[in-house]
């Protein structure tokens, strides 16, 4: 007998099976515009100016600074800002620190300073691996800013995306919870979150539920084919 | 005889491979997944996967730069015989891999009540220890654990559960982590013992090698049943949907009483674990 874990005839995941993925190669920093032509599933190639932190104190010291009317020691407004952590090597002469590499990390432990900090920037982008949740997604609808998905263990890859950096704020911190802005030539990503209010994660998740009660009656059928005949309580 | 230099110098070892390669039985898995993947994006990001692993391989980098902290799993054959301190090799090894690693590592080692990020921490490296009874030799798992999969995995009690409850919580747990721990993931069960035995069964069952099937009939039926359940959830590569939520799903019990734990513990794409046969005489046999 067939085997049902998901209704039948059904795209593998976000009904992208046979549709041509879209890739935009794009300069930062982008326009309003160019940001909202931006769809869930799209690649994109991005150049320029990034700006990367992964730390939970430099996040809400971001916004703790905004929330007081203080600048912050770069601007960030319009710009692209996401959730890569990079070694920095010092240099011997005291000028800019040189990124050996770079790589993701978990965005939703930011999901509370994520809002404010799209909406007071106006970030154009924002990105990591793993997704923000739906207070950050209406927060990135109403200012147009994407998320985009990097390649978590792509630190081979992803690094080669860097040219140089540009500068380094807040330097007490260590390496990956600095505020550090690289210039970057062609660095791979997906679009999951657009300015329409399209989220990857929530349209998985939901869908993940929706299948649900059919996985579980799938499984409950196999159970009982390796198990024909109960056994019997001793 | 066993000298304490040369667990030093294999376990720091063990580290940067772990770091580095991600294991042969991983990249098999990721090709077949890659094979059966529907998606075009899943299929893509798998195959950016096994670039950025082979490169990492060739050039010498990591593959991630959340190296996680250092957690060896130790088992002592009874007819070995040390030379030197066995625990203190081992931290010493870490503090060795720290100072000369290339590229360098970041800090990850975090004091659970400030928040301080070092190299160094209470009870580092993380080190299980068990006997091998009457082996001459030494075994040593390195198998670093990242926040990626490691703030997912979860350990919850139940008394006299069905399967149908253990397995429903199995997909609970996956499903929580959803898009976020890296998939395809390596899902490890631990059924049963005690409390600490659970969540050590869990994390052994990870470390076996990628679809290896199960001995025993009950628990090579759970396993496939569960596989298929977590691949239709359509987390797929990276989380942006697809076919491949999972590679595996590895599952063992030990006897317990009434109340009986259930461990789930999580691997990322990459994987990483390594292992070392020290042999009484001294010779090192690797293993993944």
């Amino acid at each position: 007998m067939r085997e049902k874990w998901s209704g039948s005839n059904e795209a593998g995941s976000n009904g992208a099976i046979g549709v041509t993925i879209n890739t935009h190669a794009l300069q930062l920093p982008l326009s309003d515009e160019a940001v909202r032509r931006l769809a869930v599933g799209d690649q994109v190639r991005i150049t320029g100016n990034i700006t990367i932190s992964i730390g939970l104190p430099t996040h809400k010291r971001m916004l703790a600074d905004l929330e007081a009317g203080q600048e912050l020691p770069l601007d960030l407004r319009g710009g692209a800002f996401f959730h890569l952590s990079s070694y920095l090597e010092d240099a011997a002469d005291g000028g800019l620190p040189r990124a050996l590499y770079m790589n993701p990390s978990t965005s939703t432990r930011y999901n509370a300073y994520m809002p404010g900090l799209i909406r007071r920037l106006g970030l154009r982008m924002v990105g990591g691996k793993g997704g923000l949740d739906a207070t950050s997604v209406a927060s990135m609808k109403e200012t147009g800013c994407v998320y985009l998905s990097f390649l978590g263990g792509g630190c081979p890859l992803l690094s080669e995306a860097i040219q140089s950096v540009v500068s380094s704020h807040w330097n007490e911190y260590i390496s990956q919870f600095r505020l550090v802005t690289l210039r970057v030539r062609d660095l791979a990503a997906t679009v999951a979150i657009d300015a329409r209010g399209n989220s990857l994660y929530e349209n998985l998740h939901q869908r993940a539920a929706d299948r649900l009660p059919q996985i579980r009656e799938e499984l409950k059928r196999q159970r009982e084919l390796a198990q024909p005949s109960p056994q019997p309580s001793k | 005889m066993i000298p304490q230099s040369l667990i030093r110098s294999v376990t720091a070892t063990l580290y940067e491979r772990s770091l580095k390669k991600i294991p042969d039985d991983t990249r098999a898995a990721l090709q077949q997944a890659q094979g059966s993947e529907r998606d075009e994006t899943g299929r893509r990001t798998i195959s950016i996967m096994l670039d950025s692993a082979a490169v990492a391989a060739q050039r010498d980098q990591l593959v991630c730069t959340d190296v996680g902290i250092p957690v060896y799993s130790v088992k002592i054959g009874t007819r070995v015989q040390f030379e030197g301190a066995v625990r203190q090799a081992i931290v010493d090894g870490f503090a060795d891999l720290v100072r000369n690693i290339q590229p360098p590592i970041l800090k990850m080692i975090t004091h659970p009540l400030t928040h301080e990020r070092s190299f160094t921490g209470k009870d580092m490296p993380i080190v299980t220890f068990d006997v091998i009874d009457d082996a001459d030799y030494v075994e040593i798992i390195c198998a670093p654990k990242a926040m990626g999969s490691g703030r997912w995995e979860e350990l919850k009690t139940f008394v006299f559960p069905s399967l149908e409850t253990i397995e429903d919580y199995v997909l609970e747990v996956v499903m929580r982590a959803g898009s976020q721990p890296c998939p395809p993931i390596v899902v490890g069960v631990g059924i049963g013992g005690s409390f600490d035995y659970a969540a050590r069964l869990a994390k052994q069952q990870v470390l076996r090698p990628v679809g290896e099937r199960n001995a025993e009939p009950i628990l090579a039926a759970m396993e496939e049943r569960l596989l298929k359940a977590i691949n239709a959830m359509g987390f797929g590569p990276m989380g942006t949907g697809g076919d491949s939520t999972a590679m595996a799903v590895h599952i063992d019990y030990a006897a317990s009483h009434g109340f009986i734990p259930v461990a789930v513990a999580l691997n990322c794409w990459i994987n990483r674990r390594m292992g070392a046969r020290i042999s009484n005489a001294g010779e090192v046999e690797w293993f993944e």
